[in-house]
Parts: C-alpha cells; sequence; structure tokens
C-alpha cells in the first residue's frame, strides 16, 4: 500500500501544492488530474522519491520511501524520452532491459514487441520513428520490466485508439495481478474501478 | 545481476563506439592545433618541455569536451530517472561511462600518437613511455571532468559557476604531467606511483560526487 500524509511542496518561494493524503491498496489504480502546471509530475516526482517533498511522507507498506524502494518496487514512466537516438530500437530495449536488471526470454520479449509494435523494423535507429512510437518504446518496459509499482506521466500522450486500448489492457491485467499504478492524465481512463485525485 | 552488469557494459561500449565520430573530430583537430604549434615555433629549438606541454594541455581540453559532450547526453532528465530507479546504483553508472570515455580517448591517442609527437618533433622512443604516463593522468582527468560535468549540466543550479570548484582537483595531474618532461629521462616509476594514487583517491570520491551533483541538481 502506499500513503501519502499532508503531502506540500514547494518550488523556491512558490507553493505547488498543500496537504495532499491518499492511499492505494494493490490491486488499485489512482488517477491524478488537473489543470496545467497544478504539480502532477511533481507528486509524482515526490512519490518516486526523485524530489522530496516540503511537508509530510509518503510510505510504501509502512516504509519511508528511499532510493532503495524506489529502485526494488517503482518502474516510472515520465513525459520525455529516455531512449538513445544513435542506437536502434532492438538496441535500447536490449541496453534499457540490462538497465534494470532483467533478464528476458527472447520468446517473451519478441512477443511483447509485437504486442505494441506489430511489424515495425527493429533494426530502425531510434530518431526514424514517430512520436508515438518512440512513446511504445518507453512503455514497453511495463511488459517487461516486473515491479509491483507503475507510476505513469501522461502514458497515454502521443498514442493512437489502437495503442491506448492496448496500454488498457495492460493496466487492466496489472490491477488483476494485485498491483499498484499511479497514473497523471487529462484524460479518463476506460476501466470500470479506479480512484481519482483532483490537484487544483 | 552480474550477467546483467556484464550486459550493461557491453551496451556501453557499443554506445562509445556509436560516439566515436565526436572523438575523431577532436583527434583531427588537435592533429591541426599540434602543427599549427610545431610550425610557429619551428626556428625554435624547444626540447620536448614546450611541445609535450602542449600537447597535455590540449588533451585536458579534449577530455573536458568529451566528458561534458556525454554527460549532458547521457544524463539529461529522463534517462537520469531511469538510471536512479536502476538496480544497479549511480555511482556504477557513472563509474562505467567514465571508464568507456577513457578507453574511447585513450585507443583515438594510442593511434594519433606516433603521428602527434611526428609533428611535435618529439624522438619516437619515449612514444611507450608518454603512452603509459598519459593513460594512467587521464584516469584522474575523466573522473575529475566527470565531476565538474555533472555541476555544469545540472538544470537546477543557479550558479554554474560552482564547477569552477573542481579545477584546483586538476591542478596536480597537470603540474605532476610537465614534470615528466624533466624525469622521463630517469626513473618514472614515482610519476607512475603518484597518478595511480591519485586516480585511486579520485575513484573513491568522484562517482559519490558526480553522481550526488546528478541526483540532487538534475531530477
Amino acid at each position: 500500500m502506499i500513503e501519502v500524509n499532508n503531502l506540500s511542496f514547494a518550488r523556491g518561494n512558490i507553493l505547488i501544492y498543500k496537504d495532499i493524503n491518499f492511499k492505494i491498496s494493490p490491486g488499485e489504480l489512482l488517477l491524478v488530474s488537473g489543470a496545467n502546471g497544478v504539480g502532477k509530475t511533481t507528486l509524482l516526482s515526490n512519490i518516486v522519491n526523485f524530489t522530496e517533498p516540503l511537508e509530510g511522507n509518503i510510505t510504501y507498506h509502512g516504509t519511508s520511501i528511499d532510493n532503495h524502494i524506489a529502485s526494488e518496487c517503482f518502474l516510472y514512466i515520465g513525459e520525455n524520452n529516455f531512449a538513445y537516438d544513435t542506437l536502434t530500437l532492438n538496441q535500447n530495449i536490449d541496453y534499457w532491459l540490462s538497465v534494470h536488471n532483467v533478464n528476458f526470454d527472447k520468446f517473451i520479449k519478441n512477443k511483447s514487441v509485437n504486442f505494441l509494435f506489430q511489424e515495425l523494423n527493429l533494426d530502425k535507429k531510434f530518431y526514424q520513428l514517430s512520436f508515438g512510437q518512440k512513446k511504445k518504446l518507453q512503455l514497453l518496459l511495463l511488459m517487461l520490466v516486473n515491479k509491483p509499482v507503475w507510476i505513469l506521466d501522461d502514458p497515454y500522450s502521443g498514442l493512437d485508439t489502437r495503442s491506448i486500448m492496448k496500454i488498457n489492457t495492460l493496466l487492466k491485467k496489472k490491477i488483476e495481478n494485485k498491483g499498484i499504478i499511479i497514473v497523471t492524465s487529462h484524460q479518463k481512463i476506460n476501466l470500470r474501478n479506479y480512484k481519482t485525485l483532483q490537484l487544483i | 545481476m552480474i550477467k546483467n552488469f556484464l550486459k550493461l557494459i557491453a551496451n556501453e561500449f557499443k554506445l562509445m563506439l556509436k560516439g566515436s565520430v565526436f572523438s575523431f573530430v577532436l583527434f583531427c583537430l588537435l592533429i591541426i592545433a599540434c602543427s599549427i604549434f610545431s610550425l610557429s615555433l619551428r626556428s625554435e629549438s624547444m626540447g620536448m618541455n614546450a611541445p609535450l606541454s602542449f600537447l597535455y594541455i590540449m588533451i585536458f581540453f579534449i577530455s573536458l569536451f568529451k566528458v561534458e559532450k556525454i554527460y549532458s547526453l547521457d544524463f539529461d532528465e529522463a534517462k537520469l530517472q531511469q538510471y536512479i530507479l536502476s538496480p544497479f546504483s549511480l555511482e556504477i553508472i557513472v563509474f562505467v561511462k567514465n571508464m568507456m570515455i577513457y578507453l574511447n580517448l585513450i585507443i583515438f591517442f594510442v593511434i594519433f600518437s606516433p603521428l602527434i609527437l611526428i609533428i611535435l618533433n618529439i624522438d619516437l622512443s619515449y612514444l611507450i613511455q608518454i603512452n603509459i604516463l598519459l593513460s594512467l593522468s587521464l584516469l584522474s582527468i575523466i573522473f575529475i571532468a566527470s565531476m565538474t560535468a555533472s555541476i555544469t549540466i545540472s538544470k537546477n543550479n543557479k550558479l554554474s559557476l560552482t564547477s569552477i570548484l573542481t579545477l584546483p582537483l586538476f591542478v596536480p595531474i597537470l603540474i605532476f604531467s610537465m614534470a615528466i618532461t624533466d624525469v622521463i629521462d630517469f626513473n618514472t616509476n614515482k610519476m607512475y606511483l603518484f597518478f595511480v594514487a591519485y586516480f585511486l583517491l579520485n575513484l573513491a570520491f568522484s562517482p559519490l560526487l558526480t553522481s550526488f551533483a546528478l541526483k540532487k541538481l538534475s531530477v
């Protein structure tokens, strides 16, 4: 369970948000929504321990989240792409899986790649891909890196309807497997039950 | 874990090879600079001191450029976030990247060194000594430059002049490198030892400080 108590965050002298409270149990999804600039991405950064809050605390199963817990349990997919332009799609997949210490079966890897990319040539350089295709590489990690908590910052941006449906399938399966998901998005998620947090 | 670490090293090596074009350009510029230096002082009898000092200063700047370039590309916010969440600590990733930058530069130097020595009118019999001493000093230069780069590329650093704080750390390397010209004919063992010791000292704190700066200032 992730528990956030009285969380406040300030950047310089500007208070971004104050007294945020919520709990998410395994098998639940939290959608964080709100206008641009209200601190959705910052809230995720706080949860993953990239930045320290001004006040309040965040715990995962009762323990304060530190770098060790974050690296063991959290998979974070941010807004910006992390892939290397000079590497091919295939090389990028191999690189980031080794960074995340994932031993993958070639069959599972190919199946996951086909699920998201279909007939795309994996030997294409990363810079040759479209924005949506680049985004899919990030989301491919969701299928190949096994961590109990997914923190996703606007995962739908730049994706077509078909890809959005695939992402929703992944989210649904993760919830069924008792994973925890925190998503920021400007659009509603096409799933039955999920919690929402509106930042003002 | 070890298997994936080796895979990570192999992948970093691939990345390093992709970035070799920039190193090649830098070394071509070095050769042009050495040629100009040599031609402009052709009427002077300089011995080995001046050309070697010039070479060291140029190598120092090449290393700074290379490290800065790699760090600005490889540690942008999105990549850094993934590295922080990696089961491998950021210090290890910094260490691997530094070693790859080192390998990249030293391979180019070894290839280009005979030509550089000829251009600078240095006796080729010193080739091996110069290569060994430069290999050892370059290790420390890269690790110190990584600290400088981690501060200068940071987006949250309001005072980019902070990176100047690391510059005094280069001074012992440059002083000892210049001193090579005096002792190269004699017993150079002490020089080797100094560079090894200085590298070990850097190895102890440089990855820690670099990753600390990256975490605190760039995410």
